[in-house]
C-alpha cells in the first residue's frame, strides 16, 4: 500500500507543477495523473484511503457552510438553481436513453451535467467571493443547492434501489444525523475545546474520530458514509478564524487524502484505445463528448437564461452561469459509489470521470476569459441590458453633485460613509449586494443598488459631476475595471500589499490604500511619541482602548 | 469489483481509542505519547484483543514515522549544524558501542545466550528518535543546542540502524566478507541519495518551489511528492539494484529525511512545516499506537521481570554514558544534561531490529516480546524526563557545575539588556525597525522564516530564528530585560506571555485580531494592543477629512506615501517621511 501511495504522489508532482504554471483547478490534473498511476498500482489496494478523501471532502462541505448566508441563499437562487438540476438533468438523462443506456444508468449521466463543481469554481471564484460581489456569491449559493441535491441524491442511492419506502427510511435517518450534528455542534465541540486545553493536536485527532464515530453510525445504519461525514462537518463548524489551527490541520489531511481520492478515480478509468478495443473506445468517446457538450454549451446557457428570467441583471446572469461550465467532484463521488454498489457500467463511469476532467480544465479558460465571452455576446446583441432593476432599486438625490462616491458598503465602507456624513460631504454608495439592501435603504440618503462593473451604475451615480471615488473593495478585479472606465475625478482604490498598490498607481490611481502601510505610520506616530515622552503610557493606553471602544473603566 | 464501501473498523477503533486516551492524558497532565501506547496495549492483543495490524494501519504507521522524519529533515539547516558535526561523531560513535556493551552485559547476565545477547545489544543502543524528536517539536526545543545534538546523534544511530538491518536481512551471514560487502553496498547507497538530494536541493528545487510557492495546496502537494519519491526509493531499492544483481535494504525513514533535508535548505521550510505537521500528528499517533499491537500478552510478559531489570539498568546506563561524553566534547552543564536526560530511552527501532533478527531466526519471539517491552517501559519513562527536564536540572545544577569544562563550546550569544525586541517580522513591524534602531541600542527580531532572519541580518539587525512560544527563545532574547517589547504576533497566547514575563519597566505593543483578545491584553496590562483594522481606518479617515478639509495637505500625504512603496527599501526610516500633521 505504501508503494501505490508513493507511486500515486510521484506521479502526480509533475502535474501538479503543470496545474501551477497554467494556472488550472488540482482536481482535474490529479484525475490525468491518476490515469497514468493506473498502470502501475491496483487500485483496489488505495481505495481505503481514496474513502478517507471523499469523506474529508464532504466533511469540509459541512464545515464550510453559513448557516447565516443560507436564509440569503435560499431567497436568492433556490429556484434558479432547482429549474436548472432539473432542465439540465433532464437534457442529459434523455441524451443518455437516446445513446441506448439503460435508464439508470442514464440517470447517472443526468446528474453528471446537471451539477458542478464547488471546489473548482470556488477556487476560480476566490476572489469574487472574498471581495463579496454578488457574482461570487450568487455562483457560490447555486453550487450550494447542488451540493445538498448531490447529498441527497447519494441518500436516495444509499437505498440500493431508487424506490420509495426505503427512501423515506433513509431521509429519516438523515434527519436523525442533522439533529446530532446540532447536538455535538452545541455542547460536544466546546466542551472537546476545553479538554484539549489549547492542543491543535487534540483538536485535530478529536475532530478527525468525530469524523469517524459519525462515518461509524451512518454504516452502522446503513446510510452512505457521506451522509455521516457531512453531518460531521455541521457538526464542528465553528468561527475559522477561532480555530485557526485546527482548521489549518484539517486542510492538510484532506489535501493529502483528497488529493489521493482524485488520483484514485483517475486510476480505476479503463483507458480507451489503449486498455480496450476501438469499437468500446468510440463509444465512449462520444459519451464523453456528449456529457462535455452538455456541460460547456447547454448548462451555462440554461442558467443564465433563468437568472435573466429571474431578474438579474445580464451580466451577472452571463458570469454566473459561465461559472458553472464543469462536472462536479460530487458527481463523482457519486459514480465512484455508484461503480463500487454496482449500479453504473465501467464504460458510463469512464466517461463520467474524463468528462470531468475535461470540463474542470476547459471551465478555467471560459473563467479567465468570462468577461471577454461575455463583452462579445453583448456586442452581438444576444443578451438585451436591462437596467430597470438597478432604476427601481437606487436613491439619489435629484441635485448631487462634488459628491464622493464609495463603492462598497461592508464595514469599511460603513466606516467611511460615517466620516464623510460627520464632515458632511455628500456621497454616493455603490452597492450590489442584496444582503446589504436594507442596511443601505436605512442608513445613506444616496445610493445606487447596482454592479460596480457595469457603466450604467456609473451613469447612474453621476460620475462626471463627482469630487472623488472611494473603492473599498480590495478585488483586483473591480479595482482594474474601475481604471478602465478612465473617469474624471480621482479614483482612490485598495490593494493588499504595496506591488499591487504600485501597479494599479502606474495604472492611473490616484492613490491606493495599502492597511498595513497606513495601520505603521498610526503606529509609528504613537511609538514616537512615547519615546520622545511627548506621551505617556497612560494616555497611551486610553486612546488605544478608545479606538477599540472601550473605556478605561470598563 | 469486490471492494467493501466500508471504512476500515479497525482504523476507526485505534482513532477513537487513542484520542479518547490523549484527550485523559491531557486532563492528567501526563504526555501523549504515553496515552497513544496504553491505548494501543488496552485495545490489541496484550488486553481487549478488539484490533490488530492491518495492512492499512501498518502503512499509516510506517507513514507516520516518514513524515516524522520529513519534518525533522525539513527543520535541518545544514549552516546551522555544521559547527556541531565533529562532536556529534565524537559521541554517537563511542555511545552505541558503550551502551551495546551495557545491552549484550545485562541480558547475558540475565540468562539470555551469546547470539540473543549480541542482538540485544545491537537492538538496544538507539534512542527513539520518535519520541525524543515528538518531545522536542512538542516543547519547541528541537533548535536548540541540546536538541541539535540530540537530532544529530539520533541521526547517526539511524545510519547505522540501516545498515544493521540490511546485515540481518541477509540472515546469518556465511563470512566477514559478506558483512563487509553489504555495509560497503548500503554506505554507497546512502551516499548516493545524500548527494542526489543535495545536488537538488542547491540546483532544481529552489526553481520549482518558488514558482509554486504562492499556492498554498499545491506546494504542499508537491512536497510530499517530493518526499514520496525518496521514500519510494528506499523503499523499493532493490528494484533498482536488480539489474546489477544486489540485494540490499534502506529505511523509508532515511529516504524522508533527505528529502526534508533538501528542502529545508530553501527559504520556504516553516510554511511547509506547519502544513506537514497535523499530517504527521495523525499518522505518528497510529505509529505509537500499532506499537503495542504486534505481540500478544503471552510473547511480551514472557520475560517481564528481566525486562523491567534492564530497563532500569540501561535508562541509568545511558544517561551516564550520554552524559560523560556530552560534557567530553565541553559542552555546558545545561546542554550535557539535558541532551542525556532526553535519550535514555530505546528506540522503536530495537523493535524494528528485534523483527529482522526474528525473521532472520537469530533469536525466538519471546525475546522479541522482551526488546519490546524494554522500550515501551524507556520510552514511556522518558517521557516524563521531558517534561520535568528543566526542574531536574535546576535542581542537580549545583553538583554538576563541577563536570562543567572551563570553556564550554558555545554559539555566539549575546546578552541584552534594555533593548527593543521586535516579534514577527511582517509589513507593520518592518517600518517601525528603524525608529527604534534610533532610540535603543540593540533592536533584536524574532521572526519564523529564515528568509526573514537572512534579509533581518544582511540589514544589520540582530535577528533570532524561532517561535517565541518556545522558552528557550525568549531566555536568548532576555525578554525580562527589555525596555521595549513590540508583537505582532496575533496569537493572543504569546502576548499574554510576554505581559507575564515583563515587569512594569517594560513598554509592551501587542497585536490582537478579536476585540475580546484585546479587551483581555488591555487587561493584563498591555501598553498598546495594536489592531491593524482599526489602526489603518484611524488613518484613511485623517486622509478623507484633508481629501475633503485641505486638498494640499492630502496631496502632500499621498505623494509621500507612493514615494514610500516605491522606494522598495525593506527598512525604510518612515518616522522620517511620512505627513506627520494629518490629525493634528
Amino acid at each position: 500500500m505504501l508503494t501505490a501511495v508513493a507511486i500515486i504522489f510521484i506521479i502526480a508532482g509533475p502535474f501538479l507543477l503543470l496545474a501551477n504554471r497554467f494556472d488550472l483547478p488540482t482536481a482535474p490534473l490529479l484525475i490525468i495523473g491518476g490515469l497514468l498511476a493506473g498502470f502501475f498500482i491496483d487500485e483496489d489496494i488505495v481505495l481505503q484511503l481514496a474513502q478517507f478523501g471523499i469523506a474529508l471532502l464532504v466533511f469540509t462541505f459541512g464545515v464550510s457552510i453559513q448557516l447565516s448566508a443560507i436564509g440569503t441563499v435560499f431567497r436568492d437562487s433556490e429556484l434558479a438553481a432547482l429549474m436548472q438540476i432539473l432542465v439540465v438533468g433532464s437534457i442529459g438523462m434523455a441524451l443518455g436513453i437516446i445513446m441506448g443506456l439503460p435508464i439508470e444508468e442514464a440517470l447517472f449521466v443526468g446528474v453528471a451535467v446537471a451539477l458542478s463543481s464547488t471546489i473548482v469554481a470556488t477556487a476560480l471564484l476566490q476572489t469574487e467571493v472574498h471581495s463579496d460581489l454578488i457574482r461570487g456569491r450568487l455562483g457560490q449559493s447555486i453550487q450550494f443547492i447542488q451540493d445538498i441535491f448531490a447529498l441527497m441524491f447519494l441518500l436516495a442511492m444509499g437505498a440500493g434501489v431508487l424506490e420509495l419506502d426505503p427512501i423515506v427510511l433513509q431521509i429519516g435517518y438523515g434527519v436523525v444525523f442533522l439533529a446530532a450534528a446540532a447536538i455535538v455542534n452545541r455542547h460536544v465541540f466546546p466542551w472537546m475545546t476545553r479538554l484539549a486545553g489549547g492542543s491543535v493536536e487534540l483538536m485535530v485527532v478529536g475532530v478527525i474520530s468525530i469524523l469517524v464515530v459519525f462515518i461509524g453510525g451512518a454504516m452502522a445504519v446503513g446510510v452512505p458514509m457521506v451522509v455521516g461525514s457531512f453531518a460531521a462537518g455541521l457538526a464542528i463548524r465553528h468561527d475559522p478564524a477561532v480555530y485557526i489551527g485546527l482548521f489549518n490541520g484539517i486542510e492538510s489531511i484532506k489535501d493529502f487524502f483528497v488529493a489521493i481520492f482524485f488520483a484514485t478515480v483517475g486510476a480505476l478509468v479503463v483507458i480507451p484505445f489503449v486498455e480496450v478495443g476501438v469499437e468500446a473506445s468510440i463509444e465512449k468517446l462520444t459519451l464523453v463528448l456528449v456529457i462535455v457538450a452538455l456541460t460547456v454549451i447547454v448548462k451555462p446557457v440554461v442558467t443564465t437564461a433563468i437568472l435573466m428570467y429571474r431578474g438579474y441583471e445580464a451580466r451577472t446572469s452571463t458570469l454566473t452561469g459561465l461559472s458553472t461550465d464543469q462536472v462536479s467532484e460530487f458527481a463523482l463521488i457519486i459514480a465512484i459509489e455508484a461503480l463500487i454498489l454496482g449500479l453504473l457500467t465501467q464504460s458510463v463511469f469512464d466517461a463520467i470521470i474524463l468528462a470531468a476532467a475535461i470540463t474542470m480544465i476547459t471551465s478555467s479558460f471560459t473563467q479567465r476569459y468570462s468577461e471577454r465571452i461575455y463583452r462579445s455576446l453583448a456586442n452581438r446583441g444576444v443578451l438585451s441590458e436591462r437596467h430597470g432593476k438597478t432604476d427601481a432599486l437606487s436613491e439619489v438625490h435629484a441635485d448631487i453633485s462634488n459628491h464622493v462616491i464609495v463603492v462598497g458598503y461592508g464595514k469599511k465602507g460603513s466606516r467611511l460613509v460615517d466620516t464623510l456624513e460627520r464632515l458632511d460631504q455628500p456621497y454616493i454608495v455603490i452597492e450590489n449586494d442584496p444582503a446589504l439592501r436594507d442596511d443601505l435603504r436605512a442608513d445613506c440618503e444616496s445610493y445606487v443598488f447596482g454592479d460596480a462593473m457595469d457603466a450604467y451604475t456609473w451613469e447612474k451615480a453621476r460620475v462626471a459631476s463627482a469630487k472623488a471615488i472611494v473603492s473599498v473593495t480590495g478585488s483586483p478585479i473591480v479595482s482594474r475595471r474601475l481604471l478602465e472606465f478612465d473617469f474624471e475625478p480621482g479614483l482612490i482604490l485598495r490593494a493588499p500589499d504595496e506591488r499591487v498598490a504600485l501597479q494599479l498607481i502606474e495604472e492611473g490611481a490616484l492613490y491606493v490604500v495599502v492597511p498595513d502601510l497606513l495601520a505603521s505610520e498610526q503606529l509609528i506616530k504613537r511609538i514616537s511619541a512615547l519615546l520622545e515622552s511627548e506621551l505617556s503610557h497612560d494616555e497611551l493606553r486610553a486612546e488605544g482602548m478608545a479606538l477599540l471602544g472601550l473605556d478605561e473603566t470598563d | 469489483m469486490a471492494v467493501d464501501v466500508a471504512l476500515s473498523l479497525d482504523l476507526a477503533i485505534i482513532l477513537l481509542a487513542a484520542t479518547v486516551a490523549g484527550f485523559l492524558a491531557r486532563q492528567t497532565g501526563q504526555p501523549t505519547i504515553i496515552a497513544y501506547i496504553i491505548a494501543g496495549v488496552v485495545i490489541g492483543p496484550v488486553a481487549l484483543g478488539l484490533v490488530e495490524v492491518t495492512e492499512l494501519t501498518e502503512t499509516l504507521a510506517e507513514l507516520g514515522l516518514a513524515f516524522l522524519l520529513f519534518l525533522l529533515g525539513i527543520k535541518m539547516r545544514i549552516d546551522e549544524v555544521k559547527h556541531i558535526l565533529a562532536p556529534i561523531v565524537k559521541i554517537s560513535l563511542p555511545q552505541m558501542v558503550a551502551v551495546a556493551a551495557v545491552g549484550f552485559g545485562i541480558s547475558y547476565l540475565l540468562g539470555f545466550g551469546i547470539v540473543e545477547s549480541i542482538i540485544i545489544g545491537l537492538a538496544v543502543m538507539y534512542s527513539s528518535t520518535a519520541v525524543v524528536i515528538k518531545m522536542l517539536n512538542d516543547m519547541g526545543e528541537a533548535t536548540t543546542l541540546h536538541g541539535k545534538i540530540d537530532v544529530g546523534v539520533l541521526l547517526a544511530q539511524d545510519i547505522v540502524v540501516v545498515i544493521l538491518l540490511a546485515v540481518l536481512a541477509a540472515g546469518r551471514p556465511e563470512s566477514a566478507v559478506e558483512v563487509a560487502t553489504t555495509l560497503a553496498v548500503v554506505l554507497t547507497l546512502v551516499a548516493i541519495i545524500t548527494v542526489a538530494a543535495l545536488a537538488a536541493s542547491k540546483y532544481a528545487l529552489p526553481e520549482v518551489f518558488r514558482r509554486v510557492a504562492d499556492n498554498k495546496q499545491i506546494f504542499f502537494l508537491v512536497a510530499i511528492s517530493w518526499a514520496f519519491l525518496f521514500v519510494f526509493v528506499s523503499d523499493e531499492i532493490n528494484l533498482f539494484l536488480e539489474p546489477f544483481g544486489m540485494q540490499a535494504y534502506l529505511s523509508i525513514e532515511m529516504g524522508a529525511f533527505l528529502a526534508g533535508l533538501a528542502i529545508a535548505q530553501l527559504p520556504y521550510s516553516k510554511d511547509l512545516k506547519d502544513r506537514v505537521n497535523p499530517l504527521t500528528d495523525l499518522f505518528v499517533m497510529i505509529f505509537f499506537v500499532s506499537v503495542a499491537l504486534r505481540l500478544d500478552a503471552e510473547q511480551l510478559l514472557f520475560y517481564w521481570e528481566e525486562a523491567v531489570i534492564a530497563a532500569v539498568v540501561l535508562i541509568i546506563a545511558k544517561f551516564v554514558i550520554f552524559f560523560a561524553l556530552i560534557s567530553w566534547q565541553r559542552f555546558d552543564s545545561e546542554t550535557t544534561f539535558l541532551g542525556s536526560l532526553y535519550m535514555i530511552q530505546v528506540s522503536e527501532f530495537g523493535i524494528v531490529v528485534g523483527v529482522a533478527a526474528l525473521q532472520g531466526d537469530f533469536i525466538d519471539v519471546e525475546v522479541l516480546g522482551f526488546l519490546t517491552l524494554v522500550a515501551l517501559l524507556s520510552m514511556s519513562v522518558s517521557v516524563y524526563f521531558f517534561e520535568f527536564g528543566d526542574r531536574l536540572y535546576r535542581l542537580s545544577d549545583p553538583y554538576l557545575s563541577r563536570f562543567e569544562a572551563e570553556e564550554t563550546f558555545t554559539e555566539d550569544e549575546r546578552v541584552y539588556d534594555g533593548h527593543a525586541i521586535v516579534i514577527g517580522f511582517d509589513d507593520i513591524t518592518r517600518n517601525v525597525l528603524a525608529l527604534l534602531d534610533e532610540h535603543f541600542e540593540d533592536v533584536v527580531v524574532v521572526d519564523r522564516r529564515i528568509d526573514h532572519v537572512e534579509q533581518l541580518t544582511e540589514a544589520g539587525y540582530d535577528a533570532v530564528f524561532g517561535d517565541f512560544g518556545s522558552s528557550t527563545i525568549r531566555k536568548d532574547v532576555s525578554l525580562k530585560k527589555a525596555a521595549f517589547v513590540l508583537s505582532s504576533s496575533d496569537q493572543p497566547e504569546i502576548g499574554k506571555i510576554i505581559l507575564t514575563e515583563t515587569g512594569d519597566k517594560t513598554t509592551v505593543f501587542v497585536e490582537a485580531r478579536e476585540a475580546a483578545d484585546a479587551r483581555e491584553l488591555y487587561d493584563q496590562g498591555a501598553d498598546f494592543v495594536i489592531r491593524s483594522v482599526d489602526l489603518s481606518a484611524e488613518r484613511f479617515q485623517s486622509y478623507i477629512e484633508a481629501l475633503i478639509k485641505d486638498p494640499a495637505l492630502f496631496n502632500r500625504a499621498i505623494d509621500s506615501d507612493t514615494a514610500l512603496m516605491r522606494e522598495l527599501d525593506p527598512f525604510p526610516a518612515m518616522h522620517e517621511r511620512m505627513e506627520g500633521r494629518l490629525d493634528d
